[in-house]
């Protein structure tokens, strides 16, 4: 059995977390906590981290003791600067959240990008993390809708990379750009989001301490994710019906299965890809074709397989990426989004500099 | 022999004593020499003798006599000294003797009247003759007593007029009047009272009592008869003179039949259902309703509750008196409605109803004394049958423990993960 640690910083990732728990209950109401154990294979552990109160509060599922929040007067805004010294200061009082909760075997962070809380704390937690333990830490990152505005790009861009320095054994990505075909309005699009990355984690967790054939485990996906740009991302298909095998690992591979838009074949460098359904879907003959294809394409494939009576197949697939067109685009918009903001704070200080030509009457009185 | 003596002497005192009683008795005799004039008259009661004539040498005179002044005499002579001229008057007779006759400025004669058996009221010398005598005679006081109205009502006032006439032939004296009190009548009013003395001339006529009287009391009554007692000129008193006697009718006044006014509360007892579970609640509606014309007062609601029910609750004007739910209003008016609920429940199995006693008072407008009324309403049967879930109670405790003990249970769960969950 593994021991998993899971925390959420900042409402994204809180919220992502929150989603977890929620379909660890199993039961699709809002009541399952009631009547319902959390069916987690392993000892996870799930931390929220947030300087919003209010954020906290929203959280459902997730047990009051594991929602930690650190105080801060004015919050932290999306000002990653502000959000760097609160972490600092309150540094102590997270890790003796984390050390007072056991030994673990592997940790996750979730966290948005462009935020304030979490794109600063997670990059410093990761860091403090991988100091003091050696536990893999995989962080899980998503990303803005593009529309969200210049300040947002431009966290994006410098928690990712802060996110590279801080020494993570991998970034996860998640689009919510990409992912926004989902539809809906903001709230259920992020619902949607939430429970499709929930989803996958799951699975995985599920995956990793679970009897395969062909075995994949936490060796396996440490080396997957050691591959590539250190980014990653998953692909994930669940049959509703009666699908080919086949077809199931085409889907995860697709965009419709992808956290992340990206062409498998073309980026990806090392893949997982884990089977699960009723023996009578699992034809080995298949899977071994249609992963064939994909490590002719990409670099090595793990794969694994997990028999289930009566499930329909379903298909989760870990990508390293080698390059990633998409994230170069985004941070192209970045740079345009940090010289605009530059730009922003220059007028503004000219502004400043109006105020203080004004300011030199400061005490005087007019004499007539 | 001394026998017939004896017979003699007997009869003899018998006669004597006989003709000394019949005569002091019989005849009464009175005398009167009068010297009279020619031309003059005598005048005993209503006869008046004239003395028409005087012939001093022949030494004879002429009489004659006339009777209550008539033209013509009854009787007339000429006599001479010393015969006597004999006539009736009345019951008894006069003799007239002439003693003489004189000279003078006129003639004139003595004479010897002797008056037999006659009640003598006027004896005197008239001058002139006859013709200047005056006559008494016999007057006839008519009394009429009238009233203005002889129907009337009780407490109505009638004037009541009593009128005299003089119908006889004399003059009345001393006339005096007198008028009694009146039964069932009270004097209201007196306006004329002329009680005398006083004359009343033949033919005249006099108003002697008017006033008003009030009728007390219903009935046909005759007013009593007023009266007057009266004498002529000769100062004969008469029997006394009686009025007529009016007849008055009196109504009793038609006192209008008062209708009598009655409070009539209409008293009804309805339940919510007739059928029920046993310990279910039964809830009754008393209804009362004053369609009457009178309002009652000292309303009294009793609730009687049978045995095996029990008084739950109920509105609150309704309270416990004695462990019986009444409930008292002080007045309850006319078209007056209200409604009362209370709620028993039965704890055993069985048919029951509900009574309602009511009891009021109310004035009817005509008596004296309040009417009291009481009444009461009784509901339909209400069946009280074996509850749903009776059939639990008489099952083992565990039966419903157990349920008890696993929804403490749960609810024990749910707080532990609504404390777990919550921040
Ligand atoms: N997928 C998803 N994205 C979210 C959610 N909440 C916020 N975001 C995204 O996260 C970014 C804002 O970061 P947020 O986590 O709210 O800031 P923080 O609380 O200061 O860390 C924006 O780009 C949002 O689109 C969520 O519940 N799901
Ligand atoms: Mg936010």
């Amino acid at each position: 059995m593994l021991n998993i640690l899971m925390v959420g910083n900042g409402q994204c990732g809180n919220r992502i977390l929150d989603a977890v728990n929620k379909q660890a209950f199993g039961g699709k109401t809002k009541f399952a906590k009631f009547y319902s154990n959390q069916k987690f294979k392993s000892r996870v552990e799930t931390i929220a981290v947030n300087t919003a109160i209010n954020d906290l509060k929203e959280l459902k599922f997730t047990k009051g003791k594991d929602r930690i929040h650190i105080p801060h007067l004015h919050g932290v805004g999306a000002n990653r600067n502000v959000g760097k010294s609160v972490f600092n200061d309150n540094k102590d009082l997270i890790m003796r959240q984390i050390e007072d909760r056991g030994r673990f075997d592997v940790a996750f962070v979730v966290t948005s990008a462009s935020g304030g809380t979490g794109s600063s704390f997670t990059p410093m937690l990761i860091k403090e993390l991988k100091e003091r333990y050696d536990f893999p830490v995989y962080a899980i990152v998503v990303l803005p809708f593009r529309e969200e505005g210049s300040l947002y790009l431009q966290n994006a861009a410098f928690c990712l990379k802060d996110m590279r320095d801080s020494g993570a054994d991998g970034i996860i990505l998640a689009d919510n750009q990409f992912l926004k075909q989902l539809g809906g309005d903001v709230e259920s699009a992020y619902n949607g989001i939430n429970d499709m990355i929930a989803d996958r984690i799951l699975f995985l967790l599920d995956a990793l301490d679970s009897e395969m054939m062909m075995v994949t485990d936490l060796g396996d996906f440490k080396t997957v994710m050691d591959g590539g740009a250190g980014l990653a991302t998953i692909g994930f298909y669940r049959a509703e019906k009666d699908v080919p095998v086949k077809t199931a690992i085409q889907k995860a591979l697709s965009p419709s299965g992808l956290l992340f838009s990206t062409n498998v074949y073309d980026e990806a460098s090392r893949a997982m890809v884990i089977i699960r359904g009723d023996k009578s879907y699992l034809s080995i003959d298949d899977i071994s074709n249609e992963v064939e294809k994909l490590s002719s394409a990409v670099g090595h494939v793990f794969k694994g397989i997990i028999v289930r009576n009566g499930e329909y197949p379903q298909v989760l697939a870990v990508l390293t990426l080698e390059s990633a067109f998409e994230l170069e685009k985004l941070y192209a918009i970045a740079v345009d989004a940090i010289n605009q903001e530059r730009e922003k704070k220059e007028r503004v200080d000219s502004k400043k500099e109006v105020n203080k030509a004004f300011s030199q009457l400061d005490g005087l009185e007019p004499s007539y | 022999m001394i026998k017939s003596k004896r017979i003699f002497l007997l009869v003899l005192c018998s006669v004597i004593l006989l003709m000394t009683l019949s005569g002091s008795a019989s005849a009464r005799f009175e005398y009167y020499e009068e010297e009279i004039k020619v031309g003059d008259g005598y005048q005993i009661n209503n006869y008046v003798i004239d003395v028409t004539d005087v012939f001093l040498s022949d030494k004879l005179a002429v009489f004659k006599v006339y009777k209550n002044g008539a033209d013509k005499p009854i009787y007339d002579d000429m006599i001479g000294i010393n015969d006597t001229l004999n006539f009736d008057l009345e019951n008894g007779e006069v003799d007239l003797k002439l003693l003489s006759v004189g000279s003078g400025v006129l003639n004139r004669v003595n004479v010897l009247i002797t008056v037999k058996n006659v009640d003598i009221y006027l004896t005197e010398i008239v001058n002139g003759g006859h013709e200047y005598a005056t006559y008494s005679g016999t007057p006839v006081i008519e009394l009429t007593k009238t009233v203005d109205e002889s129907n009337i009502m009780v407490d109505d006032i009638i004037t009541v007029t009593v009128t005299a006439k003089n119908t006889g032939d004399d003059k009345a004296t001393n006339v005096i009047f007198s008028d009694p009190k009146q039964e069932h009548f009270i004097l209201d009013k007196s306006i004329l009272e002329q009680t005398g003395p006083m004359s009343l001339d033949i033919g005249a006529s006099q108003t002697v009592f008017v006033y008003m009287l009030k009728a007390t009391e219903a009935g046909i009554f005759t007013l009593k008869s007023s009266t007057a007692t009266f004498s002529n000129r000769a100062n004969q008193a008469f029997p006394q003179a009686l009025s007529t006697t009016p007849t008055v009718t009196v109504t009793a006044p038609e006192i209008p039949e008062v209708p009598k006014k009655n409070a009539v509360l209409e008293l009804s007892t309805d339940v919510d259902s007739m059928n029920v579970k046993r310990n279910d609640q039964i809830t009754a509606t008393i209804s009362i309703k004053n369609t009457g014309d009178a309002p009652a007062s000292a309303v009294w609601i009793e609730m009687v509750i049978p045995q095996d029910l029990e008084y739950v609750s109920g509105d609150s004007t309704i309270e416990v008196i004695g462990g019986v739910p009444k409930i008292y209003m002080g007045s309850f008016g006319v078209q007056q409605e209200k409604e009362f609920t209370y709620t028993v429940k039965a704890s055993e199995l069985g048919t029951y109803t509900l009574t309602t006693k009511l009891s009021y008072e109310y004035d009817n407008g005509v008596d004296a004394e309040s009417q009291k009324v009481s009444t009461e309403s009784v509901t339909g049967n209400v069946y009280v049958q074996k509850g749903k879930y009776d059939a639990l109670l008489e099952q083992p405790i565990y039966v419903y423990v157990l349920p008890i003990i696993a929804i403490i249970a749960i609810g024990a769960w749910i707080f532990h993960r609504h404390k777990q969950y919550k921040f």
